[in-house]
């Protein structure tokens, strides 16, 4: 048989050094993910009860619970949903099923990437001038949603395209050899193909809209609100940006509360990020190939 | 044929809701499902008061609701300028050319003066010290002041052996500190470092009353007849006595009013407000924060 040589040897010295190096950094990259949610839990465990997530806050927001911060966020990320997600996936169809590969359509994909490149802040203030302004919603859940909703559309458009270039192009071929029309394809194939997918970018885009602060700050969020939002025409507390405030703003306040709003925040984002996984672990069951 | 018109009116139909969306909003702006929304916006340093006579406001009229953001005092004017707040909170006053840009938009500002943002300097019992002038408050607690031990003030403490001076500070993200970092340090100056910074008003007098080397300020409204409260002036003769009535007619030094401005004379459920901040009821609720009343009030 073969002898190991000393070059042998020392390949695969190299080798394993090589794969240490790299499992180190792999570590390194859960490591902040794992302390964050272990302080968040040691010190805002505590503060956690039925009566924090159902009750309003009192005592110039040092007690009490966060209620309307925690039902405002959930108002937040569902108008942005319902306002991002039809206009991002039909784009992104659009870009990946019907447009032709020319200057046009190239100058509309670096726009896309340079969307998603365009700090918050920059896009709360197109919020101010476009949806509180220009169309007159005033500071209200619909501004604060679609300023939300423009500023996460790079996001749903690029994952839904991924997730459409996933399906192989033999499945569209067979299917237009049928006599199908594209829009037949993208209903009967494609789309049942790469929902997993879409809903990959749905699940991100959820994380952003619910951890948010800048581009509601200035278009539907209130530092305090005596009650809960009715309809998208009002104002309305949201957890991201209470976590700001009891965390700077309001003197004298109990140590574990902002960690105990930031928890919930994250609980919140784990739990909705929870049903969509939940969804495409089903889906993609039905996987044909 | 008839499954793809379908597809096409769900697409339609989600474009179509959100336009509908758009045009949808309600003509009347200052109600939301029968109740009358007051929109209170502006000074960060007002905006603990203004969100805890929000949340009390609750009480007394249930049938309004007062929404409080902050930002700042120029965040809350800009807001009045575009006439898009009932009450802008500000911890100054409009400037001239902000009141002419408001006069443009056909918004005429009334300034209503709610409070006072007084700091009383405390030192305890055995400090010796009856008042201290603006300039050696600089020495004590500016970053390059010379003032590191009482005797350099020429002043000696029974109860303070070591005769080193303790700074008590805030923490500074507290409108106490800023405000006494702007107006005592001056612009642009920082505080020396090395001070004991308090996360509550409280805890700073607490604090001087069990420390007889310390220095501290905060709040008028957090003086106890346990510490001492030193005369301020800008030299030590012509020191003032903090007192709310030294804060109202402006002699004391280290005050400033705190201001509500509405658009013309307020009228109906922002009138009853307003005069609802201003009664004993309001007032104790800005004292209890820790600012100066606008005139003197007693709270229980």
């Amino acid at each position: 048989m073969f002898e190991a040589t000393e070059l042998n040897h020392r390949n695969q010295r190299t080798e394993k050094l090589w794969r240490l190096l790299f499992l180190m950094m792999t570590l390194l990259l859960i490591l902040p993910v794992a302390v964050i949610l272990t302080v968040l839990v040691v010190k805002g465990g505590p503060s956690l009860s039925i009566d924090f997530l159902f009750t309003e806050p009192t005592q110039g927001m040092t007690a009490g619970g966060i209620l309307p911060a925690l039902v405002g966020t959930v108002w937040l990320v569902v108008v942005a949903l319902i306002a991002s997600v039809p206009i991002g996936v039909a784009a992104a169809l659009y870009l990946s099923e019907y447009a032709p590969d020319n200057w046009l359509t190239r100058i509309i994909n670096l726009a896309i990437i340079n969307l998603a490149g365009v700090p918050s802040i920059v896009h709360a203030l197109f919020g101010v001038g476009a949806f509180v302004a220009f169309f007159r919603f005033g500071t209200s859940i619909l501004a604060a949603s679609l300023t939300l909703a423009v500023m996460t559309l790079p996001v749903v458009i690029v994952s839904t395209r991924e997730a459409l270039k996933a399906v192989p192009q033999a499945f569209r071929e067979a299917c237009w050899n049928m006599g199908a029309t594209r829009w037949q394809t993208i209903r009967k194939v494609v789309l049942p193909n790469s929902v997993s997918g879409i809903l990959t970018g749905v699940i991100l885009e959820v994380s952003r809209t619910a951890g948010e602060t800048a581009p509601i700050m200035f278009t539907g969020a209130a530092f305090f609100l005596p009650f809960l939002p009715q309809s998208v025409y009002d104002q309305t507390m949201a957890l991201s940006l209470h976590l700001f405030v009891v965390s700077t703003q309001v003197p004298d306040v109990p140590e574990g509360l902002p960690f105990g709003v930031a928890l919930v925040l994250i609980g919140l984002v784990l739990s909705m990020n929870a049903v969509s996984i939940g969804f495409r672990m089903v889906l993609r069951g039905k996987k044909k190939w | 044929m008839l499954r793809s018109s379908l597809s096409a009116f769900t697409a339609g139909a989600a474009f179509s809701l959100l336009i509908l969306a758009a045009c949808g909003r309600p003509a009347d702006n200052g109600t939301s499902s029968g109740r009358t929304l007051i929109q209170n916006k502006g000074s960060d340093t007002l905006v603990n008061v203004a969100q805890a006579w929000a949340e009390n406001y609750k009480e007394v009229d249930p049938t309004v609701a007062v929404a409080v953001s902050g930002g700042g005092s120029g965040t809350g004017i800009s807001a009045m300028i575009n006439g898009t707040v009932d009450i802008a909170n500000a911890s100054r006053a409009m400037k001239d050319k902000e009141i002419e840009a408001a006069r443009g938009n056909g918004i005429d500002p009334i300034q209503h003066v709610v409070g006072f943002d007084a700091l009383a300097v405390y030192l305890n019992h055995d400090n010796p010290a009856q008042s201290l002038s603006l300039a050696q408050l600089v020495e004590i607690y500016a970053e390059g002041g010379s003032a590191e031990k009482w005797s350099d003030l020429g002043i000696s403490i029974p109860g303070c052996p070591s005769d080193e001076i303790v700074r008590i500070s805030r923490q500074n993200n507290s409108g106490t500190y800023a405000y006494f970092q702007s107006r005592v340090l001056g612009k642009g100056k920082d505080f020396k470092l090395g001070s004991r910074d308090m996360h509550g008003s409280k805890d700073v007098v607490d604090l001087v009353e069990h420390t007889p080397c310390a220095i501290g300020y905060s709040g008028l409204a957090y003086a106890t007849p346990e510490v001492k409260l030193a005369c301020i002036g800008e030299d030590a003769e012509s020191c003032v006595e903090p007192s709310v009535e030294a804060a109202v007619d402006g002699s004391y030094p280290i005050a400033r009013p705190l201001f509500m401005y509405t658009s013309g004379q307020p009228e109906g459920a922002v009138a009853a407000y307003l005069q609802w901040i201003l009664s004993d009821a309001g007032q104790c609720i800005i004292k209890n924060k820790g600012y100066a009343p606008a005139a003197p009030v007693s709270c229980s």
